[in-house]
């Protein structure tokens, strides 16, 4: 069975301030895909992400599935360290009811942690006191709640630790396989990029390549993307 | 004429505890400047008030509604910063008060007094705040997403939900005006919250807490002020910044 596009974006355009921040974005995703978005430090990968969500406008067409349900994982989360909130009070902005929430929602928190890799012990601290690693589970796993059709995953890898960064990657797979979730993620890895996801979208402010990560990231390519002294990582496989 | 202890208790005590709970999102949202510059847009809407022989109530709500969609509507929409802006447009409007208002009037207008209410008057006192404590816990939820993540509030929620915040101050510091004038208004929405932020680490005990000290720091003001003959407004003011002081030594590192 063929499966139709979850997502098209044609000629997307963002002007802010009088700057042309991205220009001329075209590409569709398939519905239970997974796609990476690579590129340098500002050339508006995160931008094309509050695009696609809606928060700022633009030009050209943008069009997702009817109906679709979007997770976010944002790269920055902004929580003063003193802001009193624990991490069980943050995933109860998931439920119906804040002050007296159901109880299979409470049960059905501790099953969604272990996917991500934390113990329900979790819940029942700060937000402002947990580690990076830990709040960006946190977020993956509050994304995920609502078993979302599409992921949006900004660098997820970001202030993960080594270790980590694997399990995230493994997570994302594995949802990706059980529940056909179609991800769209922002990555720094190429290594993972050629691992986990059979297209790749190279932008720097405009778009450099669209296609498989063995077909279009060649040297020259990448080069072209992140400059001169490009990094790459081969994979023999 | 002045009201009778047990009248003006019941009122310290609501609307100290709305003052509380919607103080909780507005120390949240930091805004407690914006806030408290808000409140003092009152001041020309009771001027007119008075002008017209209206009730003051309604000249300070009609002033404040429009200060809280101005600010909702400057709110990451201006590069001007929001704080200098609204700070030099709200106490500019204080001192059109000041120069407005009879000087018979002023005083009680600055600093607030408990008068003596007719039944339906303080019954509709009464029942506004128990709605506006109502309606800020049935919303949390969404006004805490806002203020946690914008953005993943954005994915869920709307834009409105920030004017309803300030709405639901602007009927709070209306309510409150008459009792602790609109220089110190302001004030009784920050410090409960202040105080329960130095007091917990969670969202649920500092909303609760914030609403509950509101209404403690309102309800023992008023007993002191009755004591000693002072002013109920700075009474309260003082007692709860006292208050602050001591949470300070509360506040785990």
């Amino acid at each position: 069975m063929e499966k139709e596009n979850i997502l098209e974006v044609k000629n997307l355009t963002v002007v802010l301030d009088g700057e042309t921040l991205l220009k001329d974005i075209t590409f569709s995703v398939v519905e239970g895909e997974a796609l990476s978005i690579i590129g340098p430090n500002g050339a508006g990968k995160t931008l094309l992400f509050r695009a696609l969500l809606g928060f700022i406008p633009y030009k050209g067409e943008i069009t997702w599935r009817d109906g679709v349900k979007i997770g976010y994982v944002p790269q920055k989360f902004l929580v003063e360290r003193s802001t009193p909130i624990t991490v069980r009070e943050f995933f109860l902005l998931h439920s119906k009811h804040f002050w007296a929430p159901e109880k299979s929602f409470v049960g059905h928190l501790s099953h969604e942690l272990s996917l991500v890799g934390l113990s329900k012990e979790i819940l029942g601290k700060p937000m402002g006191e947990i580690s990076g690693g830990q709040l960006q589970r946190v977020l993956v796993s509050w994304a995920l709640i609502d078993h979302p059709d599409v992921l949006l995953f900004d660098e997820p890898t970001a202030g993960i630790d080594v270790g980590g960064e694997e399990t995230i990657y493994t997570i994302m797979h594995k949802i990706q396989d059980e529940w056909g979730t179609t991800i769209l993620q922002i990555s720094h890895d190429l290594n993972m990029v050629y691992r986990y996801t059979p297209k790749v979208l190279c932008i720097n402010k405009k778009m450099i390549c669209n296609g498989a990560p063995q077909d279009v990231l060649s040297p020259k390519e990448l080069s072209k993307i992140y400059g001169g002294s490009a990094f790459y990582h081969h994979i023999d496989s | 004429m002045e009201a009778s202890l047990y009248q003006s208790l019941i009122i310290g005590l609501m609307v100290g505890a709305a003052s509380g709970a919607i103080g909780s999102f507005v120390i949240l949202k930091r805004m407690a400047l914006v806030g408290d510059a808000m409140s003092h847009i009152a001041l020309p809407g009771i001027a007119l008030a008075l002008l017209y022989g209206v009730d003051p109530f309604f000249g300070v709500l009609a002033f404040l509604v429009g200060a809280a969609v101005l600010v909702w509507w400057l709110e990451g929409r201006t590069k001007l910063a929001p704080d200098a802006l609204v700070g030099l447009l709200f106490t500019s409007s204080l001192a059109i008060g000041i120069l407005a208002i009879p000087n018979a009037e002023l005083l009680e207008s600055l600093f607030g007094e408990f008068p003596a209410l007719s039944p339906p008057a303080f019954f509709l006192i009464i029942g506004a705040a128990f709605l506006l404590i109502v309606a800020t816990f049935a919303l949390t939820k969404r006004f805490l997403l806002a203020v946690v993540s914008p953005e993943l509030a954005h994915v869920t929620n709307k834009r409105s939900d920030n004017l309803i915040l300030f709405l639901i101050f602007a009927f709070v510091v209306a309510l409150g005006i008459k009792l602790v004038g609109t220089l110190l208004m302001g004030a009784l929405t920050i410090i409960p919250a202040s105080i329960a932020k130095n007091s917990t680490k969670s969202m649920k005990t500092f909303i609760v807490g914030s609403a509950v000290i509101g209404g403690a720091v309102s309800v023992g003001g008023v007993l002191i002020a009755r004591t000693y003959g002072f002013i109920p407004g700075p009474t309260i003011i003082l007692l709860g910044a006292g208050c602050f002081v001591l949470s300070l030594g509360l506040r785990r590192s």
